[in-house]
């Protein structure tokens, strides 16, 4: 199941791809070269999301194994729901560069993938991207958003103009300096027109969007005069003087794309990719949208420069288009080597698990060099689960802080639910002695509740919340601490187990202790991966080695004698059926 | 690359791995020409993964025919084949993996490409040898040790998985080690950057220069403080450079009612107390290499890189003073753009003169010793960046690790006879299998009817391994009925995996970067374990 299709940079480590296939779903492509090493294996394909609902828990069932090669957590959390649900085993797997991990979760006997909590996903405040970058990827950002604006699906989390609701603002200060400064053209700050609507209006003339984005918008920021007390004030750029020198150290002789842009050659890629954009826009039907794609040229063209005169007007070091590339795709590297490591190295756990020896896996680290003991590859036996994880234990319960007057249901679905919790289509009742329905699945039933606050459904203190996501058989009692304020501006946070809750807040020494001890050999961290497709063993694979097998014997009059050992003894690793086809 | 449409597309489909090893290091592989002994299951794993990352060519050297077995675990042979040249047959589906790589085959066993052309083997970057019996394998060892030529040898058999790198000399510029100091020089800063960071006066700033100053600054400004009531020292112990933590603290501005103001800068240069005085010296390792009689006797054959070491041996004890040159970069850090340049650019010329003086020794050897001296300024400069980092890996011979007087395997099988023995274990049993194969012609366990009896000639074979080495046996006997158990086989997961690690080694020779292995890494699948020891 895989609902990507092939892309040119996955070729040199897929060897069921080739050229050709560029551009068609990677299930179709893999299912039809494996059938070329061996007809008789039966594998459908899939071009779909695994998250879709048509992959119920009955689906699941129908599989010995699953295994991921998922590069995304959302995923990953819902696959391993599905698992525990449907009591199938999975082998979870990643690479990045020369690193990369094996490890199989069963229901009751090993960790699920989200018994230890995990970090969040760095995401930055809104206000450091629209009005103070301090760093070179603030500026990736902000012109990823930018990109959305413009050509993509608008996302009210994604505005790019000053944001006048900075904290670090008083009260009035956003108001006086719409008052001391005209308000510039386009709106800077006032909503009063879309972002999309007005560059329709300009029919995105890329001086206009530049002066307006680099020149009008940053003088506007300048007049929050506050936010500058203590910082390098941006310098406003105007389309028609630009600086023709680049920022920093230039290293010569490197090739176009490391080679360092000037400002005005910033400008002249931003200009050139807007126009191709704008034509790719207008060969969509009325009312289509660009998705931003890193290994789209104009896209990624348009991402760099405008990131890059972002970075100058803030006296932030440029980068290059290669650099903002990693920066903006969350690029990991990959390569046919490791995979293959890891490929095998999950087959080989793959044949324990159908031999019945699960309790034999281990969870298998691939450093980048052999560490001091000189090991390259370091197993691991497999942990117990988390009798007080939220996901796999018995009764699953997670507390959640969060400000229950200021948090809408929609925010409180899409970010704690679905970002947060990882469900997929959860119905929330809240325990008050009337079972009062928050949110349903059915689409349209609780709509109308969406821009309501949680108090106005009696949501307080010490509240009750009964979460079920059906499509991942996933039931999760959720107990919510109101917090007026919390800390760096969050809007929640999601605390595991409640003894780390009352832990903290007695001692404030923070939670480390139960992650750490579970760290010990896990040098390579959370590897995120870079394949995105999940494939599900539909037949015992040891099918496919019989039949090799049989080929194998007709043909031994040629090859070796055929008095070969059909049945082996010292059967210390398998079963004595399925010994014939893992050794022949 | 060029700029062509062509160079785009590989750019494209490159562009993750580029990542990893540069444009230089890819331009090394598309320029390669790799042989491969023998299309086993472990061998067209292995190409494949050289192939998908575009190697410049490779040449299949087999001379057998396939058979039913073979189009069992291998992905590049196919069933109706069976009959034909295994040599031939994997080239044709192997090349269709990458249209950037050409191959061809040779339908002619290794064996006698040695003794009718033994000249062949030296058109190649690296050769890897699969399934050679131990004789061949030895011959083929000392032709390429003869003429430079590196040899990865790799085997699945059963569970194990082994790869041998056979190098005489590999010297790597680009080791990309996991972290490094950065190389500031606050210890003993040059004239230049000394000049600059006089110039700066943190006690005349207003606030948002005060907080913007570079950290790099602020440690020097307090480290001269330091220095002064220190007899000129610079803090080494924990106490001392505590002491120079608290002098860098009350710094720190305050405002008009006495509270101290968050300025980041500061807080970055009392982290930076710790590693960024670490005292500026030649590594140990680089001192060795001075040391090298490669180094101390250059002649017209001496190789590129040994001129470059002296070369840096010499700038070290002339315009280095004692220290090697100026790497050239800074971390990143809180302040405004302005100074951060001007202090990225004192560095940067540094390094420059540096180089340049390295450059201008190079020359004068290379004229000196009668020689063309093929090699860019750019590729001085990496080694003058990279000078701390140089890594030198010379292995063993094949005929070295195989003569019984070797010690360094009478060392290391000593210690076999624990309940749970170091993976090496197999490497001695691998060598008994071999020695059976030498004797009965088929690998012990291969018949079915025969695995008893086998069972009794491995441990004889092991017996007198043992014996040539000197040391008595100690390995238990489960070993022994586990590799009977195995019967020569090869199982497609194994070679995958094997394919995997040795394409990984084989990538790293060809593009000079990262560290191989010296020499031996064994894979036990059944634990999952590995081992890499120098036999």
């Amino acid at each position: 199941i895989d609902l990507d299709t092939i892309d040119v940079s996955n070729l040199n480590r897929q060897f069921l791809f080739r050229k050709e296939h560029v551009g068609k779903s990677k299930a179709q492509v893999a299912k039809d070269s494996a059938l070329q090493f061996n007809p008789d294996a039966s594998i459908r394909a899939y071009h779909d999301s695994i998250t879709s609902p048509d992959y119920d828990l009955e689906f699941f069932r129908k599989f010995d194994i699953v295994m991921n090669a998922l590069d995304n957590r959302a995923a990953r959390n819902h696959v391993n729901r599905m698992c525990l649900a449907a009591d199938r085993p999975l082998i979870e797997s990643g690479t990045a560069g020369y690193l990369g991990q094996v490890s199989v979760i069963k229901k009751g006997l090993t960790e699920c993938y989200e018994c230890i909590p995990k970090p969040p996903q760095k995401t930055f405040p809104g206000c450091t991207i629209r009005n103070t970058p301090s760093e070179p990827i603030h500026c990736v950002v902000w012109a990823k958003h930018l990109f959305n604006q413009l050509f993509g699906e608008e996302d009210p989390d994604q505005d790019v103009s000053p944001d006048t609701a900075d904290p670090e603002l008083t009260a009035d200060a956003g108001q006086k300096a719409l008052e001391t400064t005209s308000a510039p053209e386009g709106n800077g700050g006032l909503k009063r027109v879309s972002t999309r609507a007005w560059v329709e209006g300009i029919q995105y003339e890329p001086q206009k969007l530049f002066n307006k984005m680099f020149r009008d918008d940053i003088k506007y920021l300048l007049s929050m005069e506050t936010l500058w007390k203590k910082r390098r004030p941006p310098t406003p750029l105007d389309w028609d003087k630009l600086p023709n020198t680049v920022d920093g150290v230039v290293p010569k002789e490197t090739i176009q794309d490391q080679r360092q842009w000037s400002v005005q050659e910033c400008a002249n890629v931003f200009s050139r990719s807007i126009r191709i954009l704008q034509g790719q826009l207008a060969e969509r039907e009325d009312g289509g949208m660009l998705v931003w794609d890193k290994d789209d040229d104009a896209a990624m063209d348009f991402v760099a420069a405008a990131a890059n005169i972002r970075a100058h007007i803030f006296g932030i070091a440029p980068k290059t288009r290669f650099d903002i590339k990693s920066m903006a795709g969350n690029i990991i590297p990959a390569i046919a080597t490791t995979n293959a490591v890891i490929a095998a190295l999950i087959v080989m756990e793959g044949l324990k698990i159908l031999n019945g020896d699960i309790e034999k896996c281990n969870s298998i680290y691939l450093n980048r060099q052999p560490n001091p003991r000189k090991k390259l590859l370091v197993p691991c036996a497999l942990d117990k689960p988390n009798p007080k994880c939220y996901v796999c234990a018995p009764t699953n319960e997670v507390t959640v802080l969060l400000n229950v007057e200021k948090m809408i249901v929609k925010t409180f679905e899409e970010k704690v639910l679905k970002t947060g919790l990882g469900m997929v289509a959860p119905d929330v009742m809240l325990e008050d002695g009337k079972g009062t329905i928050i949110i349903s699945s059915e689409e349209g039933e609780t709509e109308e509740n969406e821009e309501k606050f949680l108090s106005e459904f009696g949501v307080r203190n010490n509240s009750i919340l009964k979460c079920d996501d059906f499509q991942q058989s996933y039931e999760l009692t959720l107990i919510i601490v109101h917090k007026e304020k919390l800390e760096e501006d969050q809007e929640f946070v999601i605390v595991g187990d409640v003894s780390e809750l009352q832990a903290k807040s007695e001692t404030d020494t923070g939670t480390k202790a139960e992650g750490a001890s579970n760290g010990a050999c896990n040098q390579t961290g959370d590897i995120v991966v870079e394949e995105d497709d999940l494939m599900i063993v539909e037949d015992d694979p040891v099918e496919t080695g019989t039949q090799k097998r049989k080929l194998e014997d007709q043909d031994d009059e040629t090859g070796p004698p055929s008095a070969k050992k059909k049945k082996l003894s010292a059967d210390k690793y398998a079963s004595t059926d399925d010994d014939v086809a893992m050794v022949s | 690359m060029e700029k062509t449409k062509e160079g785009l597309d590989k750019n494209n489909k490159y562009d993750r791995q580029l990542r990893l090893w540069g444009d230089h290091g890819q331009t090394a592989l598309e320029t390669s020409r790799v042989c491969l002994i023998n299309a086993t299951a472990t061998g067209t794993e292995i190409l494949k993964n050289l192939i998908l990352p575009g190697i410049g060519s490779f040449t299949v050297v087999d001379s057998c025919k396939i058979q039913g077995e073979d189009v069992g675990n291998n992905f590049f042979l196919s069933k109706d084949a069976i009959g034909q040249s295994r040599a031939k047959v994997a080239t044709e589906l192997l090349s269709e993996l990458n249209n950037d790589v050409t191959g061809d085959f040779v339908e002619e066993s290794a064996e006698s490409l040695l003794e009718s052309n033994d000249g062949f083997f030296q058109q190649f970057t690296v050769v890897i040898a699969t399934n050679l019996c131990e004789r061949t394998l030895l011959k083929l060892g000392k032709c390429l040790w003869a003429n430079n030529i590196p040899l990865l040898v790799c085997r699945c058999y059963g569970f194990i998985g082994y790869i041998r790198l056979v190098i005489r000399e590999h010297a790597v510029i680009e080791s990309h080690p996991d972290s490094a100091h950065e190389d500031l020089r606050l210890d003993r800063p040059f004239p230049s950057l000394v000049k600059y960071l006089d110039s700066i006066d943190l006690s005349c700033m207003n606030k948002k220069d005060h907080c913007h100053t570079p950290w790099l600054v602020v440690l020097y400004k307090y480290l001269q403080e330091y220095k002064a009531k220190h007899q000129g020292q610079i803090p080494k112990v924990y106490k001392e450079k505590n002491e120079l933590k608290e002098l860098i603290k009350a710094g720190i501005q305050r405002n008009d009612d006495g509270i101290m103001e968050e300025e980041e800068n500061f807080d970055e240069a009392v982290k930076a107390v710790n590693t960024a005085l670490i005292p500026t010296k030649v590594p140990a390792n680089i001192e060795q290499l001075f040391e090298d009689p490669d180094c101390e006797n250059l002649n017209a054959e001496s190789s590129n890189f040994w001129i470059l070491v002296r070369s840096l041996k010499e700038f070290v004890a002339n315009e280095g003073k004692g220290a090697l040159p100026v790497r050239g970069t800074i971390p990143d850090m809180t302040a405004d753009s302005e100074r951060y340049i001007q202090l990225q650019r004192i560095y940067h010329n540094q390094a420059d003169t540096d180089v340049a003086a390295v450059s201008r020794r190079y020359h004068d050897l290379v004229q000196s010793l009668g020689l063309a001296g093929c090699i860019s300024e750019q590729e001085i400069k990496t080694f003058c960046k990279n000078a701390a980092f140089l890594r030198l890996v010379r292995c063993r011979s094949l005929e070295e690790e195989y003569s019984p007087q070797s010690e360094k395997i009478k060392f290391q099988v000593q210690h076999l006879d624990s309940e749970d023995p170091d993976d090496v274990v197999f490497y001695v049993l691998l060598r008994a299998v071999d020695s059976f194969y030498d004797t009965h012609s088929s690998y012990p366990g291969w018949y079915a009817d025969q695995v008893e009896a086998d069972v009794h000639k491995l441990k004889g074979c092991l017996t007198k391994l043992y014996h040539e080495w000197g040391v008595p046996c100690n390995i238990k006997d489960d070993y022994v009925h586990e590799m009977c158990r195995y019967g020569a086989s090869e199982l497609h997961t194994m070679s995958a995996f094997i394919g995997g690690a040795a394409a990984q080694e084989a990538i790293k020779v060809i593009t000079r970067q990262f560290v191989p292995i010296n020499n031996t890494f064994i894979y036990n699948a059944m634990k999952q374990t590995s081992v890499t020891v120098e036999l």
